[in-house]
């Protein structure tokens, strides 16, 4: 049965066939599909991904590819990852002997097989005329190509012309150490919660920000070596982040990476979590054991994909239970992959060992290998779960209903179970033993707990915080209670019960609806009616209803009366009327905004206006208690010109700051009245009259003071102008 | 209830909508009252539309939820 990821493969096929051009996708029909007619170009795409689904199909297709092909895609199935850059997939076909290391992936694209990928998935209208014109360009990150899960799983056991290193081999094994497999998941743990409270800001080159690099290499629940470390890894913290990204535990979003989902493979079990991070290596670009993080430098050439993918084969070749030391598998690799066999001009630094280090540091961590360690130095060998992620080496058939290894088939090996293993103190911190816990009790206690220290027993704190975190995530008290309760070796402490239902209840004290939807109704009946009419609300008063969603409204049940976007700047609703001091609202364009704050500085008038609408009265009383509440004389006059469209009204700036202003003055002036105003002007104007003139009153009425009545008399007769009384 | 006033039953329901609002809907009036004597919150809130129920200025929603977080309290966020 087609799972979503089956679906996602699927979707992702039609979207790269719909890409060739037409006589290309015919040809690689011709082969795959084997059309009888001329089929139009759709249909030809439809019984394309009908071909790669069928596993028979699949078969007869495997059947008639060179030996090269086939493993080529068996190379991919062994890793579990669909895609791959090209170049590493012809690194590992040159060190298997194949001179021309393209060859068989260009006989896989011909073939339908193999196909180029596009990131983001292509759009209508790019085409691939020819396969060697996509290879023509191949930008800074180089080319990738992809192929289905059940393509590459069928071709898994397909053999693969690689030594028996057993002559080098080791026998006579004491102990094997044999990791857990949590050591990563519980590090993306950590990186989680540290990314939920500060998310990384990466720069525009792909690197991180000081404090951020900081913080990934100087962390030390990531960075701290695990309790059996058995080999330094440079940058852990960086290949924590890395993983993290590759396993969609932190999410790009424009700058940052900011915390993302759990992986959902971690509800599935411990194999499907070390499955899900065995796939991610050929994708890792970052980070290498040999360098660490490679920083922006990551778009460069990268042999490590191909190169820990033909070790590990190494280490499955060899008979069941052998071991081998890391450098006699890591002589292989550098002479015969062509990055360490054919570059002379190689820099020393880049041919030191780096293969103990990862399968140590990274594949002993992930459950990939045992070790051991004798005089000579460190010993590996894979896993029964290393052998079952890389699949057989050898053809084991396989009936053809039956989905291919190497992408989820065969059974992993069973995993035991402790579930008692979290000891909860009354101090709120959590002690969990590592035998017992499982990527899916990992998930719960990061949602509700911060861990606090990684070891062979770690210790997590739950905080109000962190439970805040939880119940925002969709837990509640009763889940966080019983977990703590089904994995604890004793009781819950009552004071941590308490806590918790504490924090619980403390959240159920106020709900903040960030973006809601507010309907106003006009009376408390229409109201009842909506919510009978099964309105998705809560009612907050006896005419207001919140929806969280609006799309869950069903509009054919109303009439608006009048909309707002509280998102958008305030609108104009009122009207000034000529008295100053008499403010009209339109309560079809009014908001909520202006009901709260026009009765902070106005009082509102007990009968509407006759067109129903509603007023407000500026007073003496009503602007002193705006005074009072902090409303300042700028905030007024930002609110008409925004709400009225209009300056603040003289008698609303009388009534506002009168009070503030200098005292008016009483006196007595004679008002000189002229015949024409360009005789105002002119004694305005005159050096000899403008110190005589208090006032102008109009265009030709002057307001001069008694005492100056003499002097302006005698200059205007100089002038030949008669004062009449 | 008084049925004279209900609307018909078929008959659409007039009603004025508020789209986007921020909103903050306390426990009780004393909690409210509480939010609104915090300084940093009150200038964030522009009014009270019930004894329960604030009315958040646009924009300053994450400002009054960590304003909430640093009082002790766990808001409840109430999202689609």
């Amino acid at each position: 049965m087609a799972d979503a990821a089956d679906e996602r493969w699927s979707e992702l096929l039609r979207l790269t066939l719909a890409a060739y051009a037409e006589p290309l996708l015919r040809q690689v029909a011709a082969k795959l599909v084997r059309p009888r007619g001329q089929w139009p170009a759709d249909e030809l795409i439809a019984k394309g991904l009908a071909a790669v689904a069928n596993p028979a199909v699949l078969d007869r297709r495997l059947k008639e590819l060179d030996p090269a092909a086939r493993q080529l895609l068996a190379l991919i199935g062994h890793s579990r990852q669909p895609v791959w850059a090209l170049g590493n997939l012809v690194e590992m076909m040159i060190a298997l002997g194949h001179a021309d290391g393209l060859k068989p992936a260009f006989d896989l694209l011909s073939a339908g097989l193999l196909y180029p990928y596009f990131t983001p998935p292509p759009q209508r209208g790019t085409r691939v005329q020819t396969f060697e014109q996509w290879l023509g360009f191949a930008g800074p990150a180089g080319l990738t190509v992809f192929t289905l899960p059940l393509i590459a799983g069928r071709a898994v056991g397909e053999p693969l012309p690689l030594p028996d290193l057993s002559q080098s081999a080791i026998r006579n094994p004491q102990s094997a150490m044999e990791a857990d497999g949590l050591e990563i998941p519980l590090r993306l743990a950590v990186l989680w919660q540290q990314a939920s409270a500060a998310p990384l800001r990466r720069t525009q080159n792909g690197g991180y920000f000081k404090r951020d690099a900081e913080r990934l290499a100087g962390d030390k629940l990531l960075n701290n070596p695990p309790a059996e470390g058995l080999v330094d890894v440079p940058d852990f913290g960086f290949l924590v982040a890395a993983l993290a990204e590759l396993e969609g535990v932190l999410a790009a979003d424009d700058s940052e990476l900011r915390a993302a989902a759990l992986p959902a493979a971690w509800e599935a079990g411990l194999a499907a979590t070390l499955a899900a991070l065995y796939a991610d290596l050929p994708r890792l670009q970052t980070w290498n054991a040999l360098e660490g993080w490679r920083g922006p430098d990551a778009m460069a050439g990268n042999p490590f994909p191909s190169a820990v993918l033909l070790g590990l084969l190494l280490l499955a070749r060899v008979r069941e239970g052998t071991w081998l030391r890391p450098a006699a598998v890591e002589d292989w690799v550098h002479t015969h992959h062509p990055y360490w066999a054919e570059d002379e001009s190689l820099r020393p630094s880049r041919r030191k060992p780096w293969l103990e280090t990862f399968l140590l540091g990274v594949a002993y961590p992930l459950r990939l290998v045992q070790a051991r360690r004798d005089d000579e130095g460190w010993l590996v060998r894979l896993s029964p779960t290393g052998r079952w992620l890389l699949g057989p080496l050898t053809p084991t058939p396989l009936p053809p209903g039956e989905r291919g290894r190497g992408e989820g088939g065969g059974a992993p090996p069973p995993e035991s179970g402790y579930p008692q293993t979290l000891m909860v103190q009354p101090n709120l911190e959590i002690v969990a033993y590592r035998q017992g816990l499982t990527p899916a009790l990992i998930g719960k206690l990061t949602h509700f707990a911060a861990w606090t220290n990684l070891g062979a027993a770690c210790t997590l704190r739950l905080e109000p915080e962190t439970v805040y975190r939880a119940l925002e995530a969709g837990l509640t008290f009763e889940t966080i209670r019983r977990t703590l309760e089904q994995h604890g070796v004793r009781a819950l402490p009552a004071a941590v019960l308490e806590s918790l239902r504490t924090w619980a209840n403390k959240r159920d004290r106020i709900t903040v609806y960030p973006s809601a939807v507010l309907m106003e109704f006009n009376s408390a009946d229409d109201l009842n009616e909506a919510l009978a009419r099964g309105l998705p609300g809560e009612r907050l008063a006896d005419t207001l209803a919140v929806v969280v969603n609006e799309g869950a409204i069903d509009f054919k049940h109303f009439r608006l009366t009048g909309t707002r976007d509280y998102a958008l700047p305030p609108e104009r609703c009122v009207t000034v009327e000529p008295d100053g001091v008499t403010l009209t609202v339109d309560l079809a364009k009014s908001d909520l905004l202006l009901e709260t704050e026009a009765p902070r500085f106005a009082e509102p008038l007990p009968r509407a206006s006759a067109n129903g609408r509603r007023q407000y009265r500026l007073t003496p009383a009503s602007l002193a208690a705006a005074r009072a509440g902090s409303w300042s004389l700028p905030m007024l006059e930002r609110w008409f010109a925004q709400r009225a469209g209009q300056p603040l009204p003289p008698a609303a700036r009388l009534l506002m700051v009168g009070g503030a202003m200098a005292a008016p003055r009483l006196q007595t002036h004679l008002v000189l009245h002229v015949a024409a105003p360009e005789l105002a002007d002119g004694l305005m104007q005159w050096p000899e009259t403008r110190p005589l003139i208090a006032e102008r009153l109009g265009p030709t009425a002057l307001a001069v003071a008694e005492e100056n009545v003499a002097a302006l008399r005698e200059r205007l007769a100089r002038l030949g102008v008669a004062l009449a009384q | 209830m008084n049925n004279f006033h209900r609307p018909a039953a078929n008959a659409r329901i007039p009603v004025k909508l508020h789209r986007r609002v921020c909103l903050v809907q306390t426990e009780d009036a004393v909690l409210a009252e509480e939010l609104l004597a915090r300084k940093k919150l009150a200038q964030d809130i522009v009014g009270r539309l019930t004894d329960r129920v604030l009315l958040v200025r646009p924009g300053r929603v994450e400002a009054v939820v960590q304003e909430l977080q640093k009082m002790g309290h766990t808001p409840q966020v109430s999202a689609k």
